[in-house]
């Protein structure tokens, strides 16, 4: 069992140090941060912009620079952005609980939907409303979200002017992005809970508690969905992984402050700093839920921990 | 039944305060707000950190220079309120205005400009890119608390002007020894209208009027200014309210009959300095004889492309300048719309038809991919085929310029901000500069250089004119169009003046 | 897992079929015989600029800011989606069973370098790689592709590998090599047969994803040329003219809803048809 889990935390730790890696020589990669800086003056020189790029910091060999980003990722001193020299962390500070709050916020709104309506699909399974469900479901899944959402934006926020149209300003401005992420998220999460529980509906134990008498609704709320409830909240787990990649394209189109916004700017500006903090971190999340994830796995099911 | 709510009861009732909640959160004004809707956080508000036109629009709020330039175009006194030429132009003595303070109530004086141009040519200023343009200045003297001289290394036609870009902008000295470099970035104080309150990066910046403002007082109490990139997003809160003013560049010629359209919302144009041109590559290709780019020109009706794409928002150049930038000869006339006259042309220079070019444009510039496609189509009726290439606009202008390693033609759009054509021209025809991959001429850079130190407006003006005049001539460029600067304002903002350059003062506007 | 017995008729029946081939049919066959059945899409009019829907048989979808039809560019534009739709699905497939059965049957280290490379695949979110990628690379149509053929192998790897994991202890995997056939002729003609159920469900639907992810990027200005005709680019250009032309928008979105959702009910149809175990849970 120790060992299990000695083994997956070093395969974890391993994948975030190619990954820093990887990242650290990419990102150099994409251009020079000197000149974005530079933009816009007239009669600038070479020795201007080596000039600047001395004061980046961009001189030093790329060892000490990779070791130093490491060595910040551990301090939690995130180096200056090259956007006017604002420290990382303050603008990670603000962008991670952005970015992580919507992703709650979608993964709620579309488990709130998809527990009743995957529990009537399984329930029902085979006939109409099952059938109507699963089409609804994979509608969801067609849509492209960035269309869904300027048709929201249209509707809510310009004709009828109920919602802000954009920015993170509080409850309000929640919706329409949870709504555009969760849509999604509810597709799949709908399809998840009916496997889930059609399993479950068909083991023992729930015959037994049907035999006893109890109200179809307690059968299915209180004794199937908790027996689901592990391989659900796991999938959940792992979902999240993915929805922070996905993310991105949500924050564009509603200026949600968040770390993708982040990105997006960064690599617009080739800033450094603040584009590999940005991935490192996401990706540190990523790796750490489904280190969590395997973990949980593991202990459950022990048939995991030999392959 | 058990107590607790059924799920549908719990299902309704959230949504129910959904909605409730969503209805309450429709933007309520304080009296005497302003929100403005600006297309980027230039991430530090020190002047002499950046060059982007985003810092302008909240930093001519805050800051002050000795000089001021406003929508007119005119250079007016700011801090000082007058000045002498003197030594043949290498030391000039400015009178400072008395009475003026800091927004954090230290006094402006001989020394604080000795401070503020010290800092900017030192190692402050070295690390950013402001420090360039200010290297004619030798040092600064402090002659007396409300007199200065500075004494330049060559005489500079230009200096008073550049006196009221970012970079000269007063700083206080005390502030900035006190709280140190990094905290004035996010904190800045300065001689402005409108001092700070908060700053939010990426998303906001708050300011409020300062009671002791040398100038005529600031009308409302708090300005503040939301970081909005996507067009689309901004032109949405100008709709909701969220936003009162949306400045250039955000609005997208497509989004001018939605602006117009709204009851509450007026489009506030002015003339504009950027200025939209297809370069050709000179060197290599068909593209390298002279005819050949004359024919190109003259096969784009540029007229149809400024009324039809551009809604009549822009007009056509004939030079690369806008009408309000020095230099600028209004009776210049560019090569005539004459798609006969091209083909004769092409023919003459051997070229047959089906011919193929590639243009090389940027790649996030929605509106001006619509009007390459339409240059694109005129160009096939000459037989010419044209491709469109868009490339990232950073490798664009950072590698695959300055390597000549574009197309045919490629996009050279400039912002004109000096509104002096010199600016504009060295770097566009000089040899070896960033901008000019494929030209060498020697009569150019003569006629470059030659005006660079004159101090006569009206020689400096000639030569600038028929600098103007060669380029035509040896058609380096297919000018296009110089398009407006235009604003979204709701119509709850009253005074309020375009300005051409982002720089807008906001000191004389009030809202209902 | 050897195949179901062969499909009869009546599975054919099913509405998810049904619906989803005459979707998907219809846009492919629009798209495929888009020069003969519409005008040429490129053809700009100055003088016909945004003119609506609906109104003139030679402009069903109304025409853009340039005058361009827009049912002809809807048409032409599938292309890019079915063009980077299948051939990232291809080369994903390609690569991610060589590597799944690689690395599931001969272990060893194989395993290990191409899980630890799936691993950190994993870890980078998607969006976030195309971003870098099209900063250091440009954005186009091979790079696009390439894009997401580097960031899904993985799946298919993963799949395969589980399955010949389980598939090589069984007996008769066993018998044959004990008899003495080389390996490759046991991967090729024992193992790879029957894991091709799920890896073609997986196929599928990932077109219908790759399809969407496609149109995301050239929305964000990260994926194909914006000036081929493509539904992503459309839907981006159509975002400023929203209010005052929604037909610009709404029928390429229209038309990636269509073929997305025909692939997916096509998907779903296969799902059940060759793998109810659900291995290939999405």
């Amino acid at each position: 069992m120790i060992g299990f889990i000695v083994k997956r935390f070093a395969q974890a730790v391993f994948v975030v140090i190619a990954v820093s890696l990887i990242v650290a020589v990419a990102i150099r990669m994409t251009g020079d941060p000197a000149l974005m800086i530079a933009q816009g003056a007239a009669n600038i020189t070479e020795a201007d912009l080596d000039r600047i790029r001395e004061g980046l910091g961009l001189n030093q060999p790329f060892l000490v620079q990779y070791l130093n980003s490491l060595r910040g990722l551990v301090t939690w001193d995130l180096g200056n952005s090259f956007v006017g020299g604002t420290p990382v962390n303050l603008l990670v500070d603000k962008a991670l609980p952005a970015t992580l709050s919507l992703a709650f916020a979608s993964m709620f709104v579309s488990i709130v939907v998809s527990i009743p309506l995957g529990i009537r699909a399984a329930v029902a399974r085979g006939r109409g409303s099952d059938q109507l469900i699963r089409i609804f479901s994979l509608l969801g899944l067609s849509f492209p979200n960035f269309w869904l959402a300027t048709m929201l934006v249209l509707l809510f926020s310009i004709t009828l002017k109920w919602l802000p149209p954009s920015g993170m300003s509080g409850f309000a401005s929640f919706i329409m992005p949870a709504v555009t992420m969760g849509v999604i998220l509810t597709a799949t999460n709908v399809r998840l809970v009916r496997t889930t529980m059609l399993d479950t509906l068909n083991s023992q134990y729930i015959m037994v508690a049907r035999a006893k008498g109890l109200s179809e609704r307690k059968v299915l709320y209180k004794h199937a969905l908790r027996n689901c409830a592990i391989p659900l909240i796991t999938y959940f787990g792992l979902q999240f992984g993915g929805l922070l990649g996905g993310i991105v394209v949500i924050e564009r189109v509603f200026n949600w402050p968040g770390m993708g916004t982040l990105a997006f700017d960064a690599v617009a500006a080739r800033d450094y700093p603040v584009l590999q903090s940005v991935i490192m971190i996401l990706a540190l999340l990523i790796v750490g839920i489904n280190l969590l994830v395997d973990i949980a796995y593991g202990i459950v099911d022990p048939r995991i921990r030999t392959k | 039944m058990s107590s607790t709510m059924s799920f549908k009861q719990v299902t309704v009732s959230a949504l129910g305060l959904l909605l409730v909640s969503g209805a309450l959160a429709s933007p309520v004004f304080a009296d005497g707000t302003l929100t403005v809707s600006s297309p980027q956080d230039p991430g530090s508000w020190d002047p002499v950190d950046t060059f982007l036109i985003n810092w302008a629009s909240v930093g001519t709020n805050l800051f002050d220079g000795l000089t001021y330039r406003g929508p007119d175009m005119k250079l007016v006194p700011a801090l000082a309120t007058s000045w002498d030429v003197l030594d043949d132009g290498t030391r000039i003595r400015f009178t400072l205005r008395e009475g003026v303070t800091f927004h954090d109530g230290e006094p402006f004086n001989a020394e604080a400009v000795k401070f503020t141009f010290d800092r900017l040519l030192g190692e402050e200023g070295a690390k950013g890119p402001q420090q360039s343009n200010y290297t004619a200045i030798e040092s600064v003297e402090v002659i007396d608390d409300n007199t200065v001289d500075f004494h330049l290394k060559a005489p500079d036609p230009v200096l008073l002007t550049k006196l009221a870009g970012y970079g000269a902008m007063i700083v206080p000295p005390q502030y900035i020894e006190e709280h140190g470099e990094e905290y004035f970035n996010t904190h800045p104080v300065g001689t402005g209208p409108f001092q700070f309150v908060s700053y939010e990066p990426k998303v906001s910046i708050k300011l409020k009027a300062y009671d002791g403002f040398w100038g005529d007082g600031p009308k409302l109490s708090e300005l503040d200014y939301r970081f909005i990139s996507e067009p689309s997003t901004a032109v949405a809160e100008l709709q909701s309210g969220g936003v009162d003013v949306v400045i250039p560049p955000t609005i997208p010629i497509a989004m001018i009959p939605t602006i117009e359209d709204d009851d509450n919302l007026d489009l506030v144009t002015t003339s504009g300095p950027t200025v939209y041109a297809l370069r050709f590559n000179t060197a290599e290709g068909i593209t390298a004889d002279e005819r050949v780019r004359k024919a190109l020109i003259m096969a784009v009706d540029r007229d149809a492309i400024v009324n039809e794409i551009l809604g009549g928002q822009a007009q056509v150049i004939a030079s690369f300048q806008g009408e309000r930038s020095f230099g600028f000869d209004p009776d210049m006339e560019p090569l005539p719309y004459a798609p006969d006259k091209a083909k004769q042309l092409l023919e003459e220079a051997g070229i047959t038809p089906g011919a193929q070019v590639q243009i090389d444009i940027r790649g996030n510039d929605a509106t001006f991919a619509e009007v390459t496609q339409a240059v694109s189509a005129y160009l096939s009726m000459v037989g010419i085929t044209a491709s469109i290439h868009p490339v990232e606009t950073n490798t664009l202008l950072n590698d695959i310029i300055p390597q000549g390693k574009t197309g045919a033609m490629f996009q050279q759009s400039w912002g004109g901000w000096t509104f002096d054509f010199d600016n504009t021209a060295y770097a566009m025809y000089h040899s070896g500069q960033k901008w000019n991959p494929y030209d060498s001429d020697p009569k150019m850079d003569e006629l470059l250089e030659s005006q660079r130190s004159l101090t006569d407006p009206a020689e400096r003006e000639r030569i600038l004119q028929e600098i103007a005049q060669y380029a035509a001539d040896r058609a380096l460029e297919m000018p296009l169009y110089s398009l407006n600067a235009i604003y979204g304002v709701n119509k709850r903002v009253k005074h309020f003046e375009p300005a051409p350059d982002n720089r807008m003062r906001l000191n004389e506007v009030e809202v209902e | 897992m050897a195949f179901a017995a062969p499909p009869r008729l009546h599975r054919f029946a099913s509405l998810e079929f049904v619906l989803g081939f005459l979707l998907l049919g219809g846009v492919v066959f629009c798209v495929v015989f888009s020069a003969w059945l519409f005008a040429p899409p490129g053809q700009i009019s100055l003088s016909s600029r945004l003119v609506m829907p609906f109104q003139d048989a030679a402009h069903l979808f109304g025409t853009d800011a340039l005058g361009r039809d827009v049912l002809a560019r809807v048409a032409v534009g599938g292309w890019v989606s079915l063009k980077v739709g299948f051939f990232s699905v291809i080369g994903s497939v390609v690569f991610g069973v060589v590597m799944g059965l690689v690395s599931g049957y001969y272990r060893g280290i194989w395993d290990v370098i191409v899980m630890r490379c799936a691993d950190i695949q994993l870890a980078l979110p998607f969006i976030l790689l195309a971003i870098t990628f099209v900063a250091i690379l440009g954005g186009s149509l091979t790079n696009t592709i390439i894009l997401l053929i580097v960031s899904q192998w993985v799946q298919y790897a993963r799949l395969v590998r589980g399955s010949v994991l389980t598939l090589r202890e069984r007996e008769f995997i066993l018998s044959a090599r004990a008899i003495g056939v080389k390996n490759g002729a046991i991967i090729l003609r024992h193992i790879l047969p029957n894991l091709m159920g799920p890896v073609v469900v997986l196929m599928t639907l990932n077109v219908a994803n790759n399809i969407l992810l496609e149109s995301s990027l050239t929305f964000l200005g990260l994926g194909v040329d914006p000036t081929i005709p493509s539904w992503g680019g459309m839907l981006a250009e159509g975002r400023t003219y929203l209010q005052t032309a929604w037909w610009i928008s709404v029928f390429p979105g229209l038309a990636i809803l269509c073929t997305v959702l025909g692939l997916n009910l096509l998907g779903d149809w296969l799902r059940d048809l060759l793998d109810p175990t659900g291995r290939t849970n999405r």
